[in-house]
């Protein structure tokens, strides 16, 4: 598992509603609002890249010293964003594509309002356990 | 695309690559100047650009081309050297600092928005120091040994006119010592051009001396490189130079008057000229020439197949040289440092075409030597060559990019050359409108850099994300929160305020809330180093509310705002506060207008209940209203419509919920409601409109609540104040007084509180979060803005009251005696008393009388009781209104009690509801009437079931029998047995004379079942009724030893209003009739051991037990029953009577048919289905199978009879005879057998057939009874055993 990996999911209005910190480091109060600078400020850059091509999966993107910025556009423009410093493409990706599963089994719930709070335990339990699993 | 040359970078290319003149001045001369407030350097400096200076060139290949802009550089020789590092970082810091102030004065403007900086240009937008800062960090690299285009071109030697010997002077001038390394280490041409320059002050001497040392100096030195420059010819201190061309150049000097104060306008014309003379007569031809000398030789040495073959072939050998050495390796002299001259001179003569190639043909030489630096130094070069072309795109970032690398490999060495370049590159990128990459290469730089020239970078670097297209505005913001963090660390803080304020407008709002939190703090943290409390705080209070933060996190973020609202030194206010946060939909208000509540759970029952209890009780709203406008009181209230009744001296009351979001706890104090009210006076004024009513208070609501005068206002209004601690993450809900101490209008605005005594915080109410209320309390839905106003009338009694005794459990059928409490605590009195009561069937007022006696004693049955008919009202049976005595009124301060009956009619869980309603006495106000609301939630606990089963008699006309099912519900309590009355004037109860040894049980366990019976007698007709003894006779004692207890009087009054109530819920209609009838059984506990209830006395009632039949008729056959007949004489003939009796209010016809046989057939029609029949709410499934028991055994009997084919009697008269019968009429119908033999005899062989007029019109009134039974139908007989013995 990677030292360090946030794991963001941004809605189509650029609103977080996913979070978790996911890495095995020992969190530091400063990583939680660095973190959150370069995978915002990654957006810039996705928003450039996301039309270029056809792909789901936009790896390594952006980078910000030794963190790379990986991310995975799905189909509605939601953003599965990960920071990581780890440099396995393929697992990133299957992550990616795990998680976006998940991610489709809440939007299926009548009762989540797409662009919400993702709030389920389930779900942060299932993403950790896959981030164990692949990162 | 733009011109290159014309490009910012195309103009500080022009202005910084331009040849160096090297000046030598002897003490004397630089005296001279420094009259002037200047040096001499300083004083040619701004004539040393030239706009259009006009001169013609010729490139190498002989192209003419004409030089226009050009600059020179003067340079003091002992300058020309690498700076010192410190020194040069300390020039540079300054120059950050000197931009501090300026930036500290604009922190406290507005921040610009958004679209007006994306629509301004890079330049203008971008504070004006950083190319600046730009500049000078490039400068401290110059006069670096591995480039050419910073050696001076020319020398120029100043020496003052009163110096003695000035042609010595001259030569040692250029003694080898004091000259710059680079001459002296060889690693440029020490024969340069040389300038002889004369300095003659004109106000110390005639130009005798002067132009004769011109004159020995043009022999010594030739005639062409020797001047005579005359200055301050002015006497001094005048000023008179109207514009000072220095006052751009050197705008940091101080005293601005002083500078050239000695020089007139000759004096500027003169050092123009000698400027001008010297750059196009002097520096370029000599360029020039140089440049073209160079070249043959180049070309020579270099150009052509041969010699390229030959040149690397000459390298190839030098392959294993290290390279240290490699700075010694190339001297002025040596080919490569030639080509780099030429190169660097082409370029500032702008003959770029020929410095590109040379500098090309360099690379490859370095880049075999691996003289990195060098090579690096080429390269970038190169790339700039490129640019100014305008060539090749391609090329010219290929080349800065390895340019920059190959310095960036030589760190530490060459890093500032590397930061060169990247500036060199990135305003390259910027030209061609590549802003982003621009950005990426400024970011590069940063890395490399200390951290305050990295913050300039990513400065820089954020303004190219800004202006790259389309705006880049989550880079811009997170760029300039790098460089901010970097001037912090560097201890810039004005600039580090500056960038995270810009950074500000693209982070405002969004939902990401780390970001936004350290932002907001950082930005409050340094606006409390600046000083700028107000703002600090303001930023602070963005960050309050981090509940995403962890613990210590928050801890910080408290503290830092409470330690600067305390360096404030004032009391600060905030409107929404965060910290605690309110619940602005968890409002809710109580006020008491002519509705008030016993307690606070009365207030939160449904609106709609009390209203449709109070509905029959209190006046219409439309009498109330003309109340009002009787009243002389000078108020309209019409336009108070939408605001609401309260009194003076009753506080109104405000549920509002607190929550702490933090996890650690917080303490508010000084919790209160802020309030305005305005007394009766000032009202009249406000008459005239009501529309600036609302205005104002929207106003009103922008200010803190200290600037409202408070002064008096707590003679007017009393608020309560609550202290509280709110711990981590906790929620309270907080109930706030307001009790109005004058008329006038009252108006609750917000809510107000005191964060750890230091921040005062408050809330207005607002007008759309208008909470959804749901209490009897209407909450203000306010059309003029939403704030909660009230009326507030003059002080009016209010009742308190309460119920004593009013068990919460309790056990289906209890009976008790309940006070009601009712306190008036005001002066006046109140009368006219009414009250309602939502169930009647559990609670009934009783009479004053009713506290003397000993209940239950004296239920007891006298003698003489009265039989109390209550009358029987529908409409009580829903809401029982009851109307006080009209003598009822309660004086100020006293205390009322009222009797109240309580009975359990059933179990479940059941809410009471009260209303009393009052009149006011002395009726001066504007309210005439209040009620009071109670309301009481109890549980009752199922006892015993009783079920009633009745069957008609069948050897007696009009008796019944009865049987009685009691089910003990309960799993602890015991029961005992009192009394079962019959309610009713036709049936008396009697107990069976086997009874005794039936039902002995007096106690019924818990869990037990019982059944008793009981036989009911018509006793409409054995007694003639007395109403007045009605219910005599009918009471049954259920005691076996029944001596010592008496009967209860079941018509007093608790019982007798109670069973009318349940008569009425247990069954459809109210009627009694011979149908129905009426059962009270009561007992008592038998031991109360284990709950702890005390029911007296408990009732149960049973109602409506049918006693119908399924046929309309009765009938019994009278005759003689033994007889004693000789039948030696004759056949014995027998007169019998059948009574029939129509039980029915219509008509039927009956036939009576006698067989001399039992007929076989119909047997069925005599079982008449009897499951279904009614039996008046009271119905049980094992009775009904009793009955077909019975009826089969009856047909079995038949059936045996019947087997007899000829029966030994014969019916005489007619076979069939036919009775037309009235209703409830009785009929006698004589019949006659004829017997042959003695015998016992069944004379059962008969058929009833009925047949009911169903056209009687009183059919349609009571449908009900009649429709359960058959129109017709057909009836046997009952068995009637006659005897007849023979005698003799």
């Amino acid at each position: 598992m990677a030292s360090t990996a946030c794991f963001i999911i941004v809605s189509r209005n650029d609103i977080p509603v996913y979070e978790a910190e996911l890495g095995s480091a020992v969190k530091k109060e400063e990583a939680a609002h660095q973190h959150q600078f370069i995978l915002h400020a990654a957006l810039d850059i996705v928003q450039d890249l996301a039309w270029t091509t056809s792909a789901m999966f936009l790896k390594a993107m952006d980078r910000f010293n030794e963190l790379v910025v990986s991310v995975y556009v799905t189909a509605g423009h939601t953003r599965l964003m990960l920071l990581h410093d780890s440099r396995n493409e393929d697992a990133i990706k299957s992550f990616f594509q795990e998680v976006h599963e998940l991610y489709l089994k809440i939007l299926l719930n009548p009762l989540y309002l797409p662009g919400s709070r993702i709030s389920s335990s389930h779900f942060d339990t299932k993403v950790r356990a896959l981030a164990r699993k692949y990162l | 695309m733009m011109d290159p040359m014309r490009s910012l970078l195309g103009r500080v290319l022009l202005e910084e690559i331009t040849p160096v003149v090297m000046v030598l001045s002897t003490p004397l001369a630089e005296e001279a100047c420094r009259k002037n407030g200047l040096n001499f350097v300083e004083m040619l400096l701004p004539f040393s650009v030239f706009n259009k200076i006009d001169v013609p060139v010729r490139t190498a290949s002989d192209q003419p081309y004409r030089l226009q802009m050009f600059k020179l550089r003067l340079v003091y020789a002992s300058d020309i050297r690498q700076q010192d590092y410190k020194v040069a970082e300390n020039h540079l810091k300054q120059l950050v600092s000197d931009a501090a102030n300026a930036a500290l004065s604009d922190l406290q403007s507005e921040l610009p928005q958004l679209d007006t900086i994306l629509s301004e240009t890079e330049l203008n937008f971008s504070p004006s120091w950083i190319q600046t800062f730009n500049k000078e960090l490039r400068k401290t690299v110059s006069f670096s040994e591995h480039e050419a285009f910073d050696h001076p071109v020319a020398c120029l030697f100043v020496v003052s006119s009163n110096d003695a010997q000035p042609i010595n002077r001259f030569a040692d001038l250029f003694n080898t010592d004091q000259l710059p390394s680079l001459l002296n280490d060889g690693v440029m041409d020490p024969k340069i051009l040389k300038q002889y320059l004369l300095l003659h002050e004109n106000h110390d001497g005639t130009m005798d001396r002067a132009t004769g040392i011109l004159a020995e100096m043009k022999r010594t030195f030739g005639s062409i490189d020797c001047r005579l420059l005359c200055i301050n010819s002015s006497a001094g201190g005048d000023g008179e130079l109207k514009d000072n061309p220095w006052l751009n150049v050197k705008a940091h000097m101080s005293a601005s008057h002083e500078i050239g104060s000695f020089l007139n306008i000759d004096d500027l014309i003169e050092i123009k000229e000698f400027m001008q003379e010297l750059s196009s007569k002097h520096i370029i031809p000599y360029m020039e020439q140089k440049i073209r000398f160079l070249n043959q030789q180049v070309s020579a040495t270099r150009k052509g197949f041969r010699n390229q073959i030959k040149n690397l072939w000459w390298r190839k050998g030098k392959e294993d040289v290290p390279e240290t050495t490699s700075a010694q390796m190339y001297t002025f002299s040596s080919m490569e440092s030639q080509i780099r001259v030429l190169g660097d001179y082409a370029f500032i003569l702008r003959d770029y075409e020929l410095a590109l190639s040379n500098y090309r043909l360099l690379s490859t030489d370095y880049k075999l030597d691996k003289a990195w630096k060098r090579y690096a130094g080429v390269q970038e070069m190169m790339g700039l060559a490129y640019f100014m072309l305008d060539q090749s795109r391609k090329d010219s970032e290929t080349c800065m990019e390895t340019a920059f690398n190959t310095y960036l490999k030589l760190v530490p060495l060459a890093q500032r050359n590397a930061t060169r370049c990247g500036l060199w590159w990135a305003e390259i990128l910027k030209a061609r409108g590549q802003y982003k990459e621009a950005a990426g290469i400024y970011f590069r730089i940063s890395s490399e850099e200390p951290p305050l020239h990295a913050a300039v970078m990513l400065e820089q670097a954020s303004y190219s994300y800004l202006f790259s297209k389309p705006p880049m505005l989550r880079k811009y913001g997170f760029h300039l929160i790098l460089s901010g963090k970097r001037y912090y660390v560097s201890d810039q803080r004005p600039h580090a305020l500056r960038t995270y304020r810009n950074a500000l407008l693209v982070y405002r709002g969004i939902p990401w809330n780390f970001i936004l939190d350290h932002v907001h703090y950082n930005i409050g943290r340094w606006y409390a180093f600046v000083g700028v409390f107000d703002v600090s705080v303001k930023h602070m209070l963005e960050i309050l509310a981090c509940s995403h933060q962890s613990v210590t996190t928050q801890d910080l973020f408290l503290g830092n705002f409470f330690q600067t609202v305390e360096n404030m030194g004032k009391i600060f206010e905030v409107n929404k506060l965060q910290l605690p946060v309110v619940n602005m939909s968890s409002i809710q208000v109580i006020y008491e207008d002519h509705r008030t509540y016993a307690s606070f759970a009365d207030v939160n029952v449904n609106e709609n209940l009390w209203k449709s209890l109070e509905e029959e009780m209190v006046p219409l709203a439309s009498t109330i209203k003309s109340n009002w406008l009787e009243s002389e009181s000078k108020l309209s209230l019409k336009k108070y419509d939408d605001s609401h009744v309260c009194v003076v001296g009753e506080a109104i009351k405000l549920d509002i919920e607190f929550r702490n979001p933090l996890q650690i706890p917080i303490s508010v104090s000084s919790l209160s409601l802020i309030c305005d009210i305005s007394g009766k006076s000032e009202e009249t004024k406000i008459d005239g409109g009501t529309s600036s009513f609302g205005v104002n208070d929207i106003e009103e609501l922008n200010e803190a609540p200290s600037c409202r005068s408070r002064i008096g206002d707590a003679s007017y209004v009393v608020l309560s104040e609550i202290d509280l601690v709110l711990g981590g993450g906790e929620a309270k809900r907080i109930q706030l007084h307001a009790t109005p101490k004058i008329e006038g209008v009252l108006k609750i605005l917000g809510v107000r509180w005191k964060l750890s005594e230091l921040v005062v915080g408050y809330h207005y109410f607002e007008p759309n979060t208008k909470k959804k209320h749901k209490k009897g309390k209407r909450i203000a839905r306010n059309s003029s803005g939403g704030i909660l106003n009230f009326i507030v009338i003059k002080g009016l009694p209010k009742l308190e009251g309460c119920i004593h005794d009013l068990p919460g459990t309790t056990f289906a059928g209890d009976l008790k005696l309940l006070r009601m409490e009712l306190r008036n605590q005001s002066e006046y009195s109140v009368k006219n008393m009414r009250m309602t009561i939502s169930h009647p069937r559990f609670l009934i007022p009783g009479n004053l009388e009713d506290f003397n006696m000993d209940f239950p004693c004296y239920l007891e049955k006298q003698k003489f009781s009265k039989c109390m008919e209550a009358p029987a009202n529908a409409q009580k049976f829903k809401n029982l209104l009851f109307y006080f005595p009209n003598g009822v009124t309660i004086e100020g301060g006293a205390t009322f009690y009222w009797p109240l009956w309580f009975h359990a009619s059933f179990s479940g869980k059941i809410s009471i509801y009260l209303s009393v309603y009052y009149e006011i006495e002395s009726c001066s106000s504007d309210m005439i009437y209040r009620t009071l609301r109670m309301h009481y939630d109890l549980e009752v606990l199922p006892s015993l079931d009783v079920s009633m089963h009745i069957t008609p008699c069948p050897s007696k006309l009009q008796e019944f029998l009865m049987r009685m099912d009691i089910m003990n519900r309960t799993s602890t309590e015991s029961f005992s047995m009192q009394q079962l009355s019959c309610v009713g004037d036709q049936l008396g109860i009697s107990t069976l004379p086997a009874n005794e040894s039936i039902s002995p049980l007096k106690v019924l366990h818990a869990g037990q079942a019982l059944s008793c019976f009981f036989k009911l007698k018509d006793c409409s007709k054995s007694f003639e009724c007395e109403t007045g003894l009605a219910f005599h006779g009918k009471d049954e004692k259920l005691d076996a030893q029944g001596s010592g207890k008496v009967l209860i009087d079941v018509s007093r009054s608790p019982l007798l209003e109670f069973h009318q109530q349940e008569r009425y819920h247990q069954g459809k209609t109210a009627e009694g009739g011979i149908s129905n009838i009426d059962f009270i059984l009561i007992s008592k506990l038998h031991d109360n051991t284990s709950t702890g209830l005390h029911p007296s006395i408990l009732s149960y009632h049973a109602c409506h037990c049918s006693i119908t039949n399924e046929i309309p008729l009765w009938w019994l056959m009278e005759g003689p029953r033994v007889i004693s007949h000789d039948f030696s004489v004759s056949f014995c003939e027998i007169d019998l009577e059948l009574t029939i009796c129509n039980c029915l209010k219509t008509e039927v016809s009956i036939r009576i048919i006698t067989h001399d046989f039992m007929p076989e057939t119909k047997l069925s029609d005599y079982l008449i289905s009897d499951s279904n029949f009614n039996q008046g709410g009271w119905h049980d499934v094992s009775l009904a199978n009793d009955i077909k028991e019975i009826s089969n055994v009856q047909s079995e009997k038949l059936s045996s009879s019947s087997s007899q084919s000829i029966s030994p009697f014969i019916w005489c008269a007619a076979s069939s005879t036919s009775v037309k019968m009235q209703p409830s009429s009785t009929a006698n119908v004589p019949l006659r057998i004829c017997i042959f033999s003695p015998g016992t005899f069944d004379l059962s062989n008969y058929e009833l057939h009925w047949n009911v007029q169903s056209s009687s019109p009183s059919d349609e009134g009571r449908p009900g009874d009649d429709a359960m039974r058959s129109s017709s139908g057909m009836s046997r007989g009952h068995p009637f055993y006659l005897t007849v013995m023979q005698s003799h």
